[in-house]
């Protein structure tokens, strides 16, 4: 009998956690970033960009193969950069079968900086001084 | 007391079917008191079903013999431990155990995202209770771990058990089952997650990177269940083998193949977005094969050595599989733009595609072993005669694809991401290579003509080069940045990408696997019928058979054969086989004597006394390099365990940052 009284008892208690939920119990949720797959992403081309720095150092890829693959990875960096900028401005967000907008993204940071740093060897323009060129490589200040 | 496990088992599935409603309707009436509500079912299922798994337990360490369980796979006599072990000695207790292990990660998983993915944590709970709502059908209704022995209307106690199978009362037994059940349980996690994320369209790859360490958690239990299995086999049954391609056997290496293709084509869909479908498709085959081969070790379906189970649930499981594959394939089918691929292969010289033939290949493998396992159900439903796959069947395909795959091994971390040249893959290739082909050269020098052989350890030189490669050339690359040593260069470099030297050092141990494989190929065996004083040869072994002694226990009689070791004529010591007769179950047994060395295994089964009881019969084996399988198992393990470690890059956040593409590579619209 008082086996019966326990089991009772231990049931009666379990329904209760289980279905006795009051506001306060609700835990609250993270919050979610709108921009969490892109951040993702984002991390993603990063990683991707140090193995190919890495694996480029220790040899295995030619010049060639190093330049087309970082400028690659660099073009997929600007389409989720500016994706993330346009979500985190409460932009529509482009359509996915448009996210080759790669000459958007470039005009929009080009415009944005009215003095832009430009390589004195091939050109190149960026908007923050650098000591070396993201495009050919050599020493900006040269 | 019977009474409380089994009312526990009730509630709990009660419980589980209510966390399945209660989450799908609270997802989709947007009722987060009833999601909040089905989570807290969870973690009452799992209270329930602990102390079910809890009085079970404590019935068989006790010795409570009027439970048919207890009666069937305890007995006094036994060691503790095996008592213990007891609990997954049986049907029903395994099933438990199953249930058990589900609940655990369940609740586990269920805390940890209790204010993440509250999108998706509704379906991934549904998921997960609903596999585990199967699971408790099946002991709630129809194998009971609970039954009482009855008399007439009477319950019976039979004071001593029959005792567990002496075949299982070995040290790997006593974990080799909870090892293999920890990875087909888990892999229900990323299973569920994966639906979750279909169900309700998660952007990006959010179920990949909370499901990552689970994956690979759960893959290194599959290895260490696989490994201990085959450990076992090959210390207690006697024939000196590791595999014999019995169906329980490739049950369990079905699923881990797909989840090693799993692992690698991950990595494609992380870094580039590509394989989404393939991938939802690999996580969900290998937790059916999962389910798959719970139905094969337990329904009895096939013929198999691993005899332990004979029942009626066949149906039960298939139904399951069927409903579960059907509702998984209508849900991929269903959201196939949603999956669509990010990037294109860009390059056929790139590591993308060597992880594509790799997949190809695990995938020819996983399906040569489904088709030889199955083959005997399909041709007695087809023909109406049961023929077996054997043995021979199994090494003639998978051999090759074997080395196909040891082959991708090699080249997979020579080739760059993306594209590769052919000028840098020849330089890459080239020590590589030398090292595959000067010991194919020597091995051929020594007399070795086995093709396979041959092309096996050329091949594990091959890739062990290439590991050695690229562990010292990224030193190499560090230490002239850091001015470290070349040790300290080699742990930072690891330290910097975990997952990838921690997989090369995976591969390495698969390598030393591949060594121990390959000696097979050079076994040597001797069955001979030999009287007191009489020697044998064996490779460069001389035994010379000694005495019997006889003894008794209160568990079983024994009698042990003493044989005198020399090795090319100098002694080096006694072996002892011997054979024991279990009293409870009138089970005989060999005690195999194994001498390990790196080189080979010296290894005796006493056999019994010969038919004319003149003599007795003793097997001798000398398996050549069978401790290298051993040994690469637990570098797989530490390799494992170094991917497991977060890497020191993903803590730092990156000091370049992208701002611009230049007019030099892309039109430019101002």
């Amino acid at each position: 009998m008082p086996l019966v009284i326990a089991v009772a008892v231990l049931l009666a208690a379990t329904l209760f956690y289980i279905l006795f939920v009051r506001p306060q119990d609700l835990p609250v949720p993270d919050p979610v970033s709108p921009t969490l797959h892109l951040d993702e992403r984002k991390a993603a081309i990063y990683e991707n960009l140090r193995d190919l720095q890495f694996e480029y150092r220790v040899g295995k890829l030619s010049d060639a193969d190093y330049a087309q693959t970082k400028l690659a990875l660099q073009k997929e960096l600007a389409v989720v950069l500016a994706e993330t900028e346009r979500i985190s401005k409460g932009l529509p967000v482009a359509d996915r079968k448009r996210q080759i907008l790669e000459p958007e993204v470039v005009s929009l940071k080009v415009e944005a900086d009215p003095s832009p740093v430009i390589c004195p060897h091939c050109n190149a323009r960026f908007t923050t001084p650098m000591r070396f060129c993201g495009s050919c490589g050599k020493e900006m200040a040269a | 007391m019977e009474n409380v496990g089994s009312l526990a088992i009730l509630f709990a599935f009660c419980f589980a079917v209510y966390a399945v409603i209660a989450s799908i309707a609270g997802k989709l009436a947007r009722r987060p008191f009833l999601i909040l509500s089905a989570e807290r079912a969870v973690y009452c299922v799992w209270g329930l079903l602990t102390v079910a798994a809890s009085l079970l337990v404590y019935s068989l360490i006790a010795g409570d013999f009027r439970l048919a369980y207890v009666a069937s796979h305890s007995n006094k006599s036994m060691d503790t431990a095996y008592k213990f072990a007891s609990w997954w000695g049986g049907q029903e207790g395994s099933l438990l155990l199953w249930a058990w292990l589900l609940s655990t990660y369940s609740s586990i998983l269920v805390f940890q995202n209790r204010r993440k993915f509250r999108d998706m944590m509704p379906y991934v709970t549904a998921v997960l209770m609903s596999t585990l709502t199967f699971f408790l059908i099946l002991i709630s209704f129809i194998e009971q771990p609970f039954k009482v022995l009855m008399a007439g209307k009477g319950i019976v106690d039979v004071g001593d058990g029959q005792g567990l199978n002496p075949l299982l009362q070995y040290w790997t037994m006593v974990i080799h089952p909870p090892m293999l059940y920890l990875g087909y349980v888990g892999f229900a996690v990323p299973f569920a997650f994966a639906m979750g994320s279909l169900i309700t369209k998660q952007p990006g790859d959010s179920w990949i990177h909370t499901t990552r360490r689970w994956t690979l958690v759960t893959w290194m239990f599959q290895t260490t269940g696989i490994l201990l299995g085959a450990g076992w086999a090959y210390a207690v049954l006697g024939w000196g083998g590791y595999w014999g391609w019995d169906p329980v056997e490739n049950a369990s290496l079905l699923p881990w193949i797909t989840a090693t293709a799993f692992l690698h084509s991950v990595m494609m869909q992380e870094k580039k977005g590509m394989m989404k479908v393939w991938n939802v498709v690999l996580v969900s085959s290998t937790f059916f094969l999962c389910i798959f081969g719970t139905f094969l070790t337990r329904s009895g379906v096939v013929q198999s050595v691993h005899a332990f189970a004979q029942s009626q649930l066949g149906p039960y499981f298939v139904t399951f599989l069927a409903v579960g594959i059907a509702g998984t394939l209508y849900l991929i089918l269903n959201r196939l733009d949603y999956l669509k691929s990010e990037a294109q292969l860009e390059s056929v010289l790139s590591r993308e595609s060597s992880f594509l033939f790799n997949n190809l290949i695990l995938l020819a493998s996983c399906f040569a072993v489904l088709w030889g396992t199955l083959f005997p159900v399909i041709s007695e439903a087809v023909t109406g005669e049961k023929i077996s796959v054997d043995g021979p069947f199994f090494n003639r395909v998978n051999i090759p694809i074997g080395l196909g795959l040891m082959l991708l091994t090699g080249i997979g971390p020579l080739i760059a991401w993306r594209r590769s040249s052919i000028e840098s893959l020849k330089r890459a290739f080239m020590w590589p290579a030398l090292g595959g082909i000067t010991v194919a050269v020597i091995l051929l020098a020594m007399g070795i003509r086995d093709f396979y052989a041959l092309m096996s350890l050329a091949l594990c030189a091959f890739v062990t080069v290439t590991i050695v490669i690229e562990f010292f050339k990224g030193a190499i690359a560090i230490r002239a940045k850091d001015h470290q040593n070349l040790l300290a260069s080699m742990i930072e470099l690891t330290h910097r990408n975990t997952r990838r030297y921690g997989g090369y050092v995976v591969h390495m141990g698969i390598v030393l696997m591949f060594v121990g494989f390959t000696g097979k190929a050079f076994d040597i065996d001797k069955t001979v019928q030999v009287q007191q004083g009489q020697t044998l040869a064996i490779g460069h072994y001389t035994l010379k058979i000694g005495d019997v002694v006889k003894s008794q226990n209160e568990v079983y009689t024994s009698e042990v054969l003493n044989v005198e070791v020399s090795s090319d004529g100098k002694f080096i010591g006694t072996m002892k086989p011997e054979r024991r007769l279990y009293i409870a179950s009138r089970q005989p047994t060999s005690n195999v004597t194994i001498r390990r060395r790196p080189s080979e295994d010296l290894y005796l089964n006493f056999a019994g006394a010969s038919n004319d009881g003149e003599g007795t019969v003793i097997q001798a084996y000398v398996f050549p390099l069978v401790s290298w399988i051993w040994a690469g198992y637990w570098v797989v393990l530490i390799g494992t365990i170094v991917c497991l470690i977060p890497s020191k890059t993903r803590l730092i956040w990156p000091r370049t940052e992208v701002v611009a593409v230049t007019g030099k590579h892309a039109n430019i619209e101002q």
